[in-house]
Order: structure tokens, then C-alpha cells, then sequence
């Protein structure tokens, strides 16, 4: 059992983690733009795919560094030429805009890269056991992709309280037209940020796409259990995003790691149910197979009962 | 003061007339459709532009007429669908027996229970928290679907057979095309409805709470029960829409559940135009033709699709019924013929231009060493055809650019 | 008995007391100005009446009912209708349904889903003589958001008048209007809230003199004084926390 915890946890730690990287990005964008960003994923995609392009030729090391920038640049035109476009028509159709982005990038992705997998590997350096615990091994990936989450976490953190632009963005949450008063240039801003968060996105996709492959169906997977971190966390607020983070991670690991269900509960309280009973599917629920539902279960419960998420503030 | 009302009711009584005149337009359409194309193929394709027609006028209940963007319509959809089936299933095993014309009210009223009560606590607030509210339940419904096998049937789905309830007009419904017409009499009443639902009390205050839900409160209207009416409402058409489904198709599957669903039927509101009573329609329309038309051809037609989307989110933020009626002013003042020529010269290397941009495309997809496109035969590996394609193009698209702006100019002198 | 008692109404927002306790009591049939200069809360005054806002502490009583935990849209039922400040409509709606929706409640329609607007021949008509009498029916058929500025005050209080309501509450109703447009104004003020109780809020004395009963002086969330425009006018206290200063600045 304590080993089964120690890996869960850490598998929590490593899933919570990337999921922050998309979050934090999802939510910078969101609290200064009032954009929640469907096609946060598909950046995160983007980032897998181009880096396993430029891995191919040039190796995993150059990817990891080239990747994001790309990204980050195509999400800083579409800010500039898409988004502030229909900005003018609302709220509604720009949530439609990158709903439609979403839809256009996964088609753009079989385009070029075809609908099967890619074999997108792990660096050679790191194709070892980081440690080996109750006979279990953690590989050293997995610990890099721990590393750099915790760095940018740390970096999103310094940069964010400590740099003037820093200010300026968290200035530009609260109060965006004081700030485009005292002189700076809020729409600069919202293309950078939108750049920033994107390319975030992207690296994700490049640590993470060796582990969770990669393939055109990832956006998708990913893109709604990140929406459901950033709702569950209080839209807008980053603290609530890294809390909301990780417990989706851990709650997703512990989950499918921890093979308990209705039987389990019945029988605790002696009931048992013949195999053929008509509710047969709820009387042999156990936790692995609802792993998938519990970020929705959370979200829908959360938006019920506390719609301003965990730590949000406001509710529009 | 006389004759000035004699006018206005002679111009009303012109206008009611006119309208009558479009609903048994609409209805002869539906009727004479099947008559005039009467292959399997163009059956197939009507019933599945019936079924979309209805699911999208209901999507445009809540997106349009009241202000609410959901990512989780097909919920509504694929319950009504799956409880059909289900029905169908029950009148097979011979434990009820009623009339099948009745199967999509069975769709209906599970969609109408389901909105009732996921709207219950859903439309509390409209933006971002309804769409994101929306897209928690579609995924927890879609993903249930596939953990309850025994109610959802699992990746295999659950299917049926409609050929076991009594027979209607002598019609047993073994051929599509008595689908067809039970199809076209419950989109028919279906249209009528949702109609109608924004000419009440209830529909206009769902327009008044979409523009200004403070204003609402203040003349005596809670809007979070405006906002569940059409809410319910939209369920409860989803749901017919999903029993038309379950009718023509004998089969469900998650996906009629899924954000696949739910993202189709808001493309199809979208393109066809949020703004408009029969916009829906015209999406519908168009989407199931392109559908069709496309997907047998290219296996590119989603990607096609998303830039149609995008596109039009961009420069149609009124879809294409809106683009229909800019042209009202214009053709109230006899003014619309002058439009033609630009018109022409815009459209024409707009329409050459996409027509090389789709067969560069096809090209760099192109499995073969030649693409049939457009009657002609294209070699991949041929530079001349290449380079033909993009100068064309360019070229094109210059010729674009610089007629935009006659046609700028003549659009506004036709206002 | 008075139509609507206030006992002690105070609003906080954070730390800063913006409603300082207040106590008023209006008449039936009363036309009641509240002056005093900006800032003082005359119009979070209003949001607390027409239940925008709750109060923090204290009472309101419409006609010895209390309201002061009821939703807006509760008391419009009660028979409280509102002007905003701000023109506040529904502009993608045009100026005739502006107006029928807000006809559609005190005409008993609720949320019915089962009656045709075009057919229900006392609301058209009743909608065409709101639109007469504002003056806008020359434009019922345009968006609401097309129409010119004064307009869409007109409509505004139009909307705030249409449904009849016993008690009318109105947020600077000549706010930006011409000389003339506030003249008509007025009149149709003087004409539409006969028999019916008016507050209203208004920074141009000589409408708030020539329409007002009785006058409430309100200076940084207090009433510092109450009573009949001649007796405000003398009082020495208004003098010089409200007219002197206006004199002032004029």
C-alpha cells in the first residue's frame, strides 16, 4: 500500500504540475483579457508536434527550446489578427472564435502530421531510473518534467511580484483602462501575455508529449480537464489555478491507483447484489472507471455551490 | 387619421398574408422534396437535414434568442435519442405498443425532463459560467455514457428496429422515405413552435435578458426563470431532433452525446446565423449538403470545415442569413442590381482563388502520384503544376483585394 | 398611512458608509425630489429602494410590507417602478418591444409561453399610447441602441412609466436633454404620475421647484433636512451645505 501512495502522489505531482503550466496560462489570458481560452490545448499540442518535428532533425534539446518560441508566436498573431477582431462583438463570439480555433488547429494537425501517433521519444540522456523505490522505478523524465514545472512555476512566480512588467500585468487584471490611462500599452500587453501563455502551452506539450503521446486527440483530452482546473480554481486567480492543479492531478492518480469501488462500500455495510440486477453497472462502479468523470463531477459541483471557484473573486 | 389606418391594416393584412404564405411555402417544400429528388441517397440526406434543422432551431433558442453559449446541447439530443431507442427496443420485445410517429415526443419529453433539471441550477448565470457549466455536464453525461453499459450500451452503442409498432397511413416505416415524411411533419410542427415560442411573452423577455438581464429585474423578471424557460424549451426540441435520430438511424452511440455533437450543432447555428429566426436552417442546410457533398471526395472536409468556421466568426459574425438581409436595404430601394457587376468582380477570382487554394491542398494531401480535380488530372511531383496553382492563386487573390474596394463603394451608395 | 417608510437604512460598501441611516416617509400620492450634491448617495438611495443593492441594516416598508430582503424584480411586482441614471435598456430590441416588455408584467402575462404578443390587442394598444405619449411613435419600429441620445432618455422613461405602477422612482429623468426636451419632459412627468407617488432625483432646481411637494435634502448618506420647497429654500443648514455650494460653483 505505501507504495502504491508514494507513486501515486508523485504521478499527481508530475500530472498536477503540467496541468499548471496550461492553467497559468489560461488564466493570465483570462484575467486580463476576459477571453477564456478554448484553444489553450491545441497550443499544448502544437508545442508536441513541433517539437517532435525539429527532434527528428535536430534532437530533443533543440526542440525543448525552439517549440515553445514558435509557438508563442503563433498564438501572439492569432491574439493580433483573430481574437481582437471579434472582440468587438462580444464575449460570446470570441469564446466561439477559439472553440472554432480548437476545432481548425486539430484539423491543421492531421494535415501535416496525419492521424496516427508519432513516436515522439524521451531524450536518450534522461532513459534511465531516477530512483527505484519498494522495487518500483521513477524515471528520470519524469523527474525533468517535475524539474521544469517547478521552474516555470517559480519563474511565472518572480517575474509576476517582482518585475515591473509584472506590475504592469497584475495592474492590468484589476484595472486595464487605469492602466492604458497612465500610458501603457494595454493591447501590447494583452499580445504578449496571450504570446507568453500560448508558448507555456506549448513547452507543456513538448515535456509532455513523449509521456502522454502524441497524437491529434490530445488538445481534446487535455483541453477540458485544464478548463475544468481553471473553473474549479476561481477563474482569474493563479493561486487557486496551482491548488486546483494539483488536486485534479492527484485526485486523477490516487484514483486510478487506489482499486476501490461499490462492492468494496457494500459490503461494508453486508449488502450484495446479484450480477444480473438491472443496476448491475452502479452496484460495480469502482474508482478507476470514474477516474474520468471526477474533474467534471468537481466542476459541475463547484460551479453549483461556490461559482466563484475555490479562490476566485468574481464570477464574470 | 382614417385612412392612415386603413393603410396600416391593409399593410398588415398584406404582411399575415405573406406569412402564411411562407409557412405553406416551407410546408410544400418539405412534401414536394422527396418527390422531386427521389433516390436513397437524397432521402438519406433529407432525413439527416431534418434532423438538423431541429436540432439546430433548439441550439438557437438558447445561443441566439437568449444569450446562452452551451458546449452540451447533445446532451439533450442523445438522451432523447437513447430513451427512443430504448422505446423501440421495449415495443420489439412487445412489452408497449403505441403509434411510432409518436417516438420523437418520447425524445422530447426526456429532453424537456433534462433541461428542467440540469437548467435548474445551469442558468443562474449566462456567459462564461453557463458555457463552462455546459461543457462540465456534456462531458460527465458523455463520459457516463460509456461507464452505465447498460443503459448506454457502451462503445457498441444501443440500437434498435422501428419496424415493430402499427402501421400509420399504411406506412410501415421499413424505407427511408416514410421516415422521411413523419421526419418532415415533426420538423414542420417543430419550426412552427419554436416560432411562435419567440412571438410570447416569455420569448421576447428571453431576447430582453440576453441584451441587459439587470434591465429585466427591474421591469419584474427574474431572469434566471426566463433564461430556464428557453432553456427547457431548447431541451425539449433537442430531444425531438434526438428522437428523429434514433428513428432514422435505429442507432446510438456516446458520440451522439459527446462535445462532437454539441460543437456540430453550433457550427451549424453559427455559419447559418445566430440573429435570424431561419438562419439554423440555412446552417443546417448548408452543413449536411457540404457534408455529403464533400466527404465522399476529400478526406480534408473538417479541415475545410474549420476555416469556414473561423472565417466566418471573423467576417460573418451574422452567418449567412445575416449576410442575406444586409442586402434588404438595398433591395427596398431597387437598388440591388447595381450590386451585381461588383459583385462579379470580386467574387469571381474570390471563388478561382479558393477553388486553387483547396487544389493545393489536395495536392500536398494527395496519396496517389495524380489528383483528379475538377476534371483535371494533376501530377504531384510536377513543378509547372505547382507553380501554375500558386501564380494562379496569387494572382487571383490580387484581383480580390483590388475589387474590394468598387464593391465597398457601391454597396454604400446602394444604402 | 405612508406609502414607503424608511427606519434607519444604512449601506456599507467595505468600510466606506455610504447610506449614514436614514428615516423618510413618503405619502401616497406624493411627488417627493431628493437633492443634495454628488456623492451624497442619492442614487445608491434608489438601488436600496428598487432592491439593486441590500441593505446593510435598517427597514423598508412599501405600503407596511416589508421589502428590504426582496429581489428586484419582486418589488417591480409590489409596484415600484425605476428610470436609471444611466440609460439603461434593451438595445438590440426596438423601441416598441422596449416598451411592451415592459408592459408585459403589470398586464399580468408572467412567463407565459402561450400567448402571441401581435394578438393580445389591449397590450398593442396600451404599448401605442406609451410610445404617443413619450413621443417615440414615429420610431417604434428601430433598435432602441440607433436612436438619438435624448430618445432614448424619453424611452427610459417610458419604461419606467409604461406599467403604471403606484410608485415611481426616477434617476435624473432630464439628464442630459436640451432646454426644451427637458420642458416636454417635465410635463410628461407632471402628466403620466398623476395620482401615482413620484421620487425622483434631479440637479436642475427649477424642475425639482416646480414638480416637487416636498423636498429631502441628502448630504454625505444623512437626511439634513425635509419639507416643502419653501421651506428648504430657507433653510439655512441647505443653504449652505447644498445651494450655497452650487451657488458656488456657478
Amino acid at each position: 500500500m505505501p507504495e502504491i501512495l508514494v507513486f501515486a502522489t508523485l504521478n499527481g505531482l508530475v500530472t498536477g504540475l503540467l496541468l499548471f503550466m496550461l492553467a497559468s496560462g489560461l488564466t493570465l489570458i483570462f484575467s486580463m483579457m476576459g477571453v477564456l481560452n478554448f484553444a489553450h490545448a491545441s497550443f499544448y499540442m502544437l508545442g508536441a508536434y513541433f517539437a517532435y518535428s525539429i527532434s527528428l532533425h535536430f534532437g530533443y534539446w533543440t526542440g525543448l527550446i525552439f517549440a515553445p518560441v514558435i509557438v508563442g508566436i503563433i498564438g501572439a498573431l492569432v491574439e493580433r489578427y483573430g481574437l481582437r477582431r471579434v472582440h468587438q462583438h462580444g464575449h460570446v463570439a470570441e469564446l466561439v472564435f477559439t472553440f472554432g480555433l480548437a476545432f481548425l488547429i486539430e484539423e491543421v494537425v492531421q494535415f501535416f502530421w496525419g492521424p496516427d501517433t508519432k513516436n515522439y521519444q524521451t531524450p536518450e540522456l534522461l532513459n534511465f531510473p531516477l530512483f527505484t523505490l519498494f522495487g518500483q522505478e521513477f524515471s528520470a523524465y519524469r523527474g525533468f518534467m517535475l524539474a521544469i514545472s517547478i521552474g516555470i512555476f517559480i519563474g511565472l512566480y518572480q517575474v509576476l511580484t517582482r518585475s515591473r512588467v509584472g506590475l504592469i500585468i497584475q495592474a492590468a487584471i484589476t484595472h486595464p483602462h487605469m492602466v492604458a490611462n497612465l500610458g501603457h500599452n494595454v493591447p501590447l500587453i494583452f499580445t504578449a501575455v496571450f504570446g507568453v501563455g500560448t508558448a507555456l502551452a506549448g513547452l507543456a506539450g513538448v515535456i509532455a508529449g513523449p509521456v502522454l503521446t502524441t497524437y491529434p486527440g490530445m488538445a481534446l483530452v487535455l483541453g477540458s480537464i485544464v478548463f475544468v482546473v481553471v473553473v474549479i480554481g476561481g477563474l482569474g486567480s493563479l493561486p487557486g489555478a496551482l491548488l486546483a492543479s494539483l488536486l485534479i492531478g492527484l485526485l486523477q492518480s490516487y484514483a486510478i491507483a487506489v482499486d476501490v469501488g461499490m462492492p468494496e462500500l457494500l459490503a461494508v455495510f453486508g449488502l450484495e447484489f446479484p450480477r444480473d440486477h438491472p443496476l448491475d453497472d452502479l452496484w460495480t462502479l469502482n474508482l478507476t472507471r470514474i477516474a474520468p468523470i471526477l474533474p467534471f463531477l468537481l466542476l459541475v459541483l463547484v460551479l453549483i455551490f461556490r461559482p466563484t471557484g475555490l479562490m476566485g473573486k468574481r464570477e464574470q | 387619421m382614417t385612412a392612415l389606418s386603413t393603410k396600416s391594416a391593409t399593410t398588415s393584412a398584406a404582411k399575415s398574408a405573406a406569412k402564411s404564405g411562407v409557412w405553406i411555402g416551407y410546408l410544400a417544400v418539405l412534401f414536394l422534396l422527396p418527390q422531386v429528388f427521389d433516390s436513397i441517397l437524397a432521402i438519406s440526406i433529407f432525413n439527416q437535414m431534418a434532423i438538423a434543422i431541429v436540432f439546430a432551431l433548439s441550439y438557437n433558442m438558447l445561443l441566439g434568442q437568449g444569450g446562452m453559449l452551451s458546449f452540451g446541447h447533445a446532451v439533450y439530443f442523445g438522451l432523447g435519442g437513447f430513451l427512443a431507442v430504448h422505446a423501440l427496443l421495449l415495443m420489439e420485445s412487445g412489452s408497449v405498443y403505441f403509434p411510432i410517429a409518436l417516438i420523437p415526443l418520447i425524445g422530447g419529453l426526456t429532453g424537456l425532463l433534462a433541461g428542467i433539471f440540469i437548467g435548474s441550477f445551469s442558468t443562474r448565470k449566462a456567459g462564461t459560467v453557463f458555457a463552462m457549466i455546459s461543457l462540465g455536464i456534456g462531458e460527465l453525461v458523455a463520459a457516463s455514457s460509456l461507464i452505465f453499459t447498460g443503459f448506454f450500451g457502451g462503445e457498441a452503442g444501443v440500437s434498435g428496429d422501428r419496424t415493430f409498432g402499427p402501421p400509420l397511413f399504411g406506412m410501415d416505416f421499413f424505407s427511408d422515405t416514410d421516415v422521411y415524411y413523419l421526419a418532415a411533419f415533426w420538423v414542420f410542427i417543430s419550426t412552427v413552435f419554436m416560432y411562435l415560442f419567440t412571438k410570447t411573452p416569455a420569448g421576447r423577455m428571453a431576447n430582453a435578458v440576453r441584451d441587459n438581464p439587470e434591465r429585466a429585474e427591474f421591469i419584474g423578471y427574474n431572469p434566471r426563470w426566463v433564461r430556464l424557460i428557453s432553456f427547457c424549451a431548447a431541451g425539449c426540441f433537442a430531444g425531438v431532433a434526438g428522437g428523429l435520430f434514433a428513428l432514422n438511424y435505429e442507432f446510438l452511440t456516446d458520440e451522439n452525446l459527446n462535445l462532437v455533437t454539441s460543437g456540430r450543432v453550433l457550427l451549424m447555428a453559427y455559419i447559418g446565423g445566430l440573429g435570424f429566426f431561419i438562419g439554423p436552417i440555412i446552417g443546417a442546410v448548408i452543413l449536411t449538403l457540404m457534408n455529403f457533398l464533400l466527404s465522399n471526395y476529400t478526406e480534408l472536409y473538417l479541415l475545410y470545415l474549420g476555416i469556414l468556421f473561423l472565417l466566418t466568426v471573423l467576417f460573418l459574425p451574422q452567418g449567412f442569413a445575416g449576410f442575406i438581409m444586409m442586402h434588404q436595404a438595398a433591395w427596398l430601394r431597387g437598388k440591388l442590381h447595381t450590386l451585381v457587376l461588383p459583385y462579379l468582380a470580386t467574387g469571381l477570382p474570390a471563388l478561382l482563388f479558393i477553388l486553387c487554394a483547396i487544389g493545393l491542398l489536395e495536392l500536398a494531401h494527395a496519396s496517389g502520384a495524380e489528383l483528379h480535380y475538377l476534371g483535371l488530372r494533376l501530377a504531384r511531383d510536377s513543378l509547372p503544376t505547382w507553380a501554375g496553382l500558386i501564380v494562379l492563386a496569387g494572382l487571383c487573390c490580387w484581383l480580390t483585394v483590388k475589387s474590394t474596394p468598387r464593391l465597398r463603394r457601391a454597396w454604400e451608395a446602394a444604402q | 398611512m405612508s406609502i414607503l417608510s424608511l427606519r434607519g437604512l444604512r449601506k456599507n460598501f467595505g468600510a466606506t458608509e455610504i447610506i449614514r441611516g436614514i428615516d423618510l416617509d413618503i405619502e401616497p400620492g406624493e411627488k417627493h425630489a431628493i437633492i443634495g450634491p454628488n456623492g451624497a448617495g442619492k442614487s445608491t438611495l434608489f438601488h436600496l429602494i428598487s432592491g439593486k443593492y441590500a441593505p446593510t441594516s435598517g427597514s423598508m416598508a412599501f405600503k407596511g410590507r416589508p421589502i428590504e430582503n426582496l429581489p428586484p424584480h419582486r418589488i417591480h411586482r409590489l409596484g415600484i417602478a425605476r428610470s436609471f441614471q444611466v440609460t439603461n435598456i434593451f438595445p438590440r430590441l426596438s423601441v416598441l418591444e422596449n416598451i411592451r416588455c415592459a408592459l408585459l408584467r403589470p398586464s399580468g402575462y408572467g412567463y407565459s409561453f402561450w400567448h402571441l404578443l401581435d394578438r393580445e390587442r389591449g397590450l398593442n394598444e396600451e404599448t401605442g399610447r406609451v410610445l404617443e405619449r413619450i413621443g417615440l411613435a414615429e420610431r417604434a419600429k428601430i433598435p432602441a441602441g440607433e436612436i438619438a441620445y435624448s430618445e432614448q432618455r424619453a424611452l427610459e422613461l417610458g419604461m419606467a412609466i409604461a406599467g403604471g405602477a403606484e410608485l415611481i422612482l426616477l434617476d435624473e429623468p432630464v439628464a442630459g436633454m436640451s432646454h426644451s426636451e427637458a420642458g416636454n419632459a417635465v410635463d410628461l412627468i407632471r402628466k403620466v404620475t398623476e395620482g401615482k407617488t413620484l421620487i425622483m432625483v434631479e440637479h436642475d432646481m427649477n424642475i425639482v421647484f416646480d414638480l416637487a411637494d416636498r423636498i429631502s435634502v441628502l448630504v454625505y448618506g444623512e437626511l439634513i433636512a425635509c419639507g416643502a420647497p419653501a421651506e428648504i429654500r430657507a433653510n439655512p443648514q441647505v443653504q449652505e451645505a447644498y445651494l450655497g455650494e452650487a451657488q458656488g460653483n456657478a
